[in-house]
């Protein structure tokens, strides 16, 4: 094909047709989390914030190329969730900057729109990390230069080829980041930018989409969706039935050739492919409905191990039917609320977490947490419920904290300020802080160096077999995670939270505070608490009840 | 005839020995427990007070009996041309205003000081009084010099609990908003006024490194510099002597210079409210001659 220019009507169609791709890899992408702990999210969570531009670009005029633009934008940054999502969002702003006041785009106006995408994105990450979703925008944008000048400015192939490049840029991603490398994954946030690409290239070049589903299966956080509506999705999904995972334990050399050799044959069999090479081993990862196949030919590398094979039609409907009742849990109504000066909204998941904020003197509790990232506009909402013309976030939690700020950057009526907390420990010594004769920016930087003082480590159970700093994990393993990296494995759970106790401390810390989650038993966790006093008599032991979904334990040491 | 006497009430904390020796007349405060009226140091201890608190028997406070107000300064008045009253702060209890209004049948020979003070910083204002009088400064120059640098003290307050605080009901709501979920140590302010909330901390250590900052910061923005020359630090505690002896060496330690003026314990009406095992750290700006 030799069309040269993409219309707004074409741009449309591509975005939609790009977040409906990402969608229907999502479970997949959730998969990719270096950590093995139960709520990995990043395919969710960009997911719902492309669905959230998605909603608003199928609202408009599709001839008008502004108004595409802008409902991109704004829909992305406003349903922005978890950190993926965030970055995304950024580069979509970035990348509608310069294309809004176009009819249409060729190949250099791509080319200006995705280095604005590029430098957007990265200006909104504090610290830059490559190896991650911006390192395979970065390749994209590159990649079209290098296009550009050599005069390739037919769209199929310009498009093609970035996407081929993206595709090479993401394998690349373990190398960069050592964490990848070690549990055997690609990125997944880049991951999902290709996925994105993917799809829109797909739309381009003609391919049939049906694009009224994608907008209205998974419109981001509105509860409109029923059970129903969900199985249609599970069954327009699921093309390949079987996911399909292994180790190839190779007895000769694998080249890149060999590596592309062998993933033309798995696309040719199935989709949503991992292959990440090491010296000795290659980790496989296939949907396909032959996995025999997928498995004859790895053995030609070599001898197999940690085979795993699931059939994700019968998986996908409990999931999906569990996902429905979630959704039908709709929040409540709030009262108008009393006018402050300064009002605190703080991100926590669990009763007792909830009643211990609220007790502080949080005005707003925005449910969430590691399980579920709110997005932005679940802050902006939550920064309009509050009377105060000063506003105190508290995200507690790493991959929230940009989808504050990114909401701090959208409001103008009230001054925000995010504590950058990154677990819920944190947050809570924050509002202890506060002191209500102070003024708020004494307040904040208060509260800044004080949660610098608190050590948090969370009890939670693996949900694959992985290898993290240097420490083999099995499924089902109980982890105690601190904040930079795992501290305890094991297979009972309050020998790994004990270790995780031992290895957070310091002589300087003089309280410990421990809040149990729902499933553990209120004696279970008294009798924890008493041991850990046991083994640090000077210290002041807070046992409470925080009610957290899937972490047993939060511990903290301050 | 002598010339002007100092009054003062037994939240001062000023024990009948030294009163005798220093020549002030002590009007001791009335409790009533479990239905009995007490007199502070007459016929209540700290001692006892804190038992009958421990068997959680109801403890009430209130003002003078005005009764027994104007039989001390009568007598007084037999030996003296005039006196100045200083009763415990008026934004913790009427007694101020009762005095002042009784004061009026005196012609002037009664000067009611409203100076918002309590405890140690009360009992500081006292001394001041004394120094004034030898000085030769009438009773009325007393209480406008005394009323004027009234707000030039705090008191900063670590409670051990938050049960007789919410027990007592004398707090402002931002005092009465913090939670009891968390076994946090509050620290309250008096600042003339109210108990009022100042910081929470989650150990003793951090509620002492908070009161450390806020009376420097007080030293610093209201004092005039933190300097013994201009500012004088007491300690004072509720039940626990020797947790008060120590944070003495702390404060010491953290705020060199500073020699720690006294160790008292906190007055009973205060106790009352607050409880036992708390610790506060107080600061008045030295008055200048």
């Amino acid at each position: 094909m030799a069309l040269k220019t993409i219309d707004a009507k074409m741009l449309s169609r591509m975005f939609l047709a790009g977040a409906k791709n990402l969608d229907s890899k999502k479970e997949w992408i959730n998969e990719l989390n270096v950590f093995p702990v139960p709520d990995g999210d990043t395919g969710t969570n960009m997911t719902m914030t492309i669905m959230s531009a998605a909603k608003e670009v199928a609202a408009v005029d599709t001839g008008n190329m502004a108004a595409i633009c802008k409902a991109i934008s704004s829909g992305s940054l406003r349903g922005a969730r978890g950190n993926s999502g965030v970055i995304l969002s950024q580069l979509f702003r970035g990348f509608t900057k310069s294309v809004a006041d176009k009819k249409e785009l060729n190949a250099a106006d791509l080319c200006v729109a995705l280095d604005k995408a590029v430098e957007t994105a990265y200006k909104a990450v504090m610290k830059p990390k490559e190896g991650t979703i911006l390192t395979v925008a970065k390749g994209a944008a590159a990649k079209a230069g290098e296009l550009l000048e050599e005069g390739r400015t037919g769209l199929d192939d310009f498009i093609g080829e970035v996407l081929r490049h993206m595709e090479e840029v993401l394998a690349q991603t373990p190398e960069l980041l050592p964490v990848l490398k070690q549990a055997g994954v690609v990125d997944s946030g880049g991951q999902g930018l290709v996925e994105v690409v993917r799809g829109a290239y797909e739309a381009f070049q003609g391919k049939e989409i049906d694009l009224t589903q994608a907008v209205t299966m998974s419109g981001g956080s509105a509860s409109s969706k029923d059970h129903s509506s969900y199985q249609a999705q599970a069954e327009a999904d699921i093309k390949f039935g079987y996911c399909t995972e292994f180790i190839i334990m190779l007895n000769k050399t694998f080249n890149i050739k060999m590596e592309m050799d062998f993933k033309a044959y798995l696309e040719s069999i199935g989709d949503s492919i991992v292959v990440v090479a090491d010296d000795d081993i290659v980790k496989v990862h296939v949907h396909t409905n032959d996995p025999g196949f997928a498995i004859q030919r790895a053995l030609k590398y070599g001898a197999l191990s940690n085979l795993k094979i699931d059939n994700m039609r019968l998986e996908h409907q409990e999931k999906l039917f569990k996902m429905s009742e979630q959704e039908s849990e709709k929040p409540v109504e709030e009262p108008v609320m009393e006018k402050k000066d300064t009002a605190f909204i703080a991100v926590s998941i669990g009763e007792g977490l909830n009643e211990i904020f609220k007790e502080l003197g949080v005005d707003y509790i925005i449910e969430g947490g590691q399980t579920m990232n709110p997005s932005t506009e679940d802050m902006l909402n939550a920064i309009d419920k509050v009377n105060a013309d000063h506003v105190i976030i508290l995200p507690n939690n790493k991959n929230i904290i940009l989808a504050a700020n990114q909401a701090k950057s959208m409001v103008e009526d009230k001054e925000i300020f995010v504590i950058p907390t990154t677990t819920v420990p944190q947050g809570i010594t924050a509002v202890i802080n506060y002191v209500p004769d102070l003024s708020v920016e004494e307040n904040v930087s208060v509260m800044e160096e004080e949660i610098g003082r608190v050590k948090t480590g969370q009890v939670t159970y693996a949900v694959r077999d992985t290898s993290i700093d240097d420490k083999e994990i099995k499924q089902g393993d109980y982890m105690g995670i601190g904040d930079h990296g795992i501290l305890s494995v094991g297979e009972d759970k309050d020998a790994v939270a004990l270790q995780m106790v031992k290895e957070m401390m310091d002589d300087e810390a003089e309280l410990i505070s421990i809040y149990y989650g729902e499933d553990v038993p209120e004696a279970e966790a008294e009798a924890f608490g008493k041991e850990v006093g046991n083994l640090y008599p000077d210290c002041d032991i807070e046992l409470q009840y925080g009610g957290q979904p899937i972490y047993y334990y939060v511990v903290s040491a301050e | 005839m002598k010339k002007t006497a100092i009054i003062t009430d037994s939240n001062a904390v000023i024990l009948p020995d030294e009163a005798a020796q220093k020549g002030i007349f002590i009007l001791p405060m009335p409790f009533m427990i479990d239905g009995k009226n007490y007199l502070e140091n007459v016929d209540l201890t700290e001692e006892v007070f804190y038992q009958m608190m421990s068997e959680n028997k109801s403890i009430s406070t209130s003002q003078p009996a005005p009764g027994d107000v104007m039989a001390l300064w009568d007598k007084v008045l037999e030996e003296y041309e005039e006196l100045v009253h200083i009763p415990m702060s008026s934004g913790l209890s009427a007694s101020c205003q009762s005095a002042a209004a009784l004061a009026k049948d005196y012609n002037g020979r009664v000067q009611v000081v409203d100076n918002r003070r309590i405890s140690v910083t009360q009992k500081s204002a006292v001394y001041d009084a004394i120094r004034l009088v030898k000085q030769g400064k009438s009773a009325k120059e007393i209480k406008d010099i005394l009323e004027a640098d009234g707000d030039n003290s705090s008191i900063y307050i670590m409670l051990d609990t938050l049960y007789y605080l919410k027990k007592g009901g004398r707090i402002t709501p931002a005092a009465a908003a913090i939670g009891t979920i968390l076994r946090l140590k509050p620290v309250l302010q008096i600042q003339g006024a109210l108990l009022d909330a100042f910081a929470k901390a989650r150990t003793i250590n951090q509620a002492k490194t908070i009161m450390i900052g806020a009376v420097k910061s007080d030293m610093e923005n209201r004092f005039g510099g933190i300097s013994p020359d201009n500012c004088e630090l007491c300690i004072a505690y509720t039940n626990n002597r020797e947790a008060a002896m120590q944070f003495k060496a702390e404060v010491e330690e953290a705020i060199p210079g500073f020699e720690i003026k006294a160790v008292d314990p906190l007055s009973l009406v205060v106790s009352c409210h607050i409880g036992p095992g708390s610790l506060a750290l107080t600061c008045c700006k030295k008055l200048r001659d």
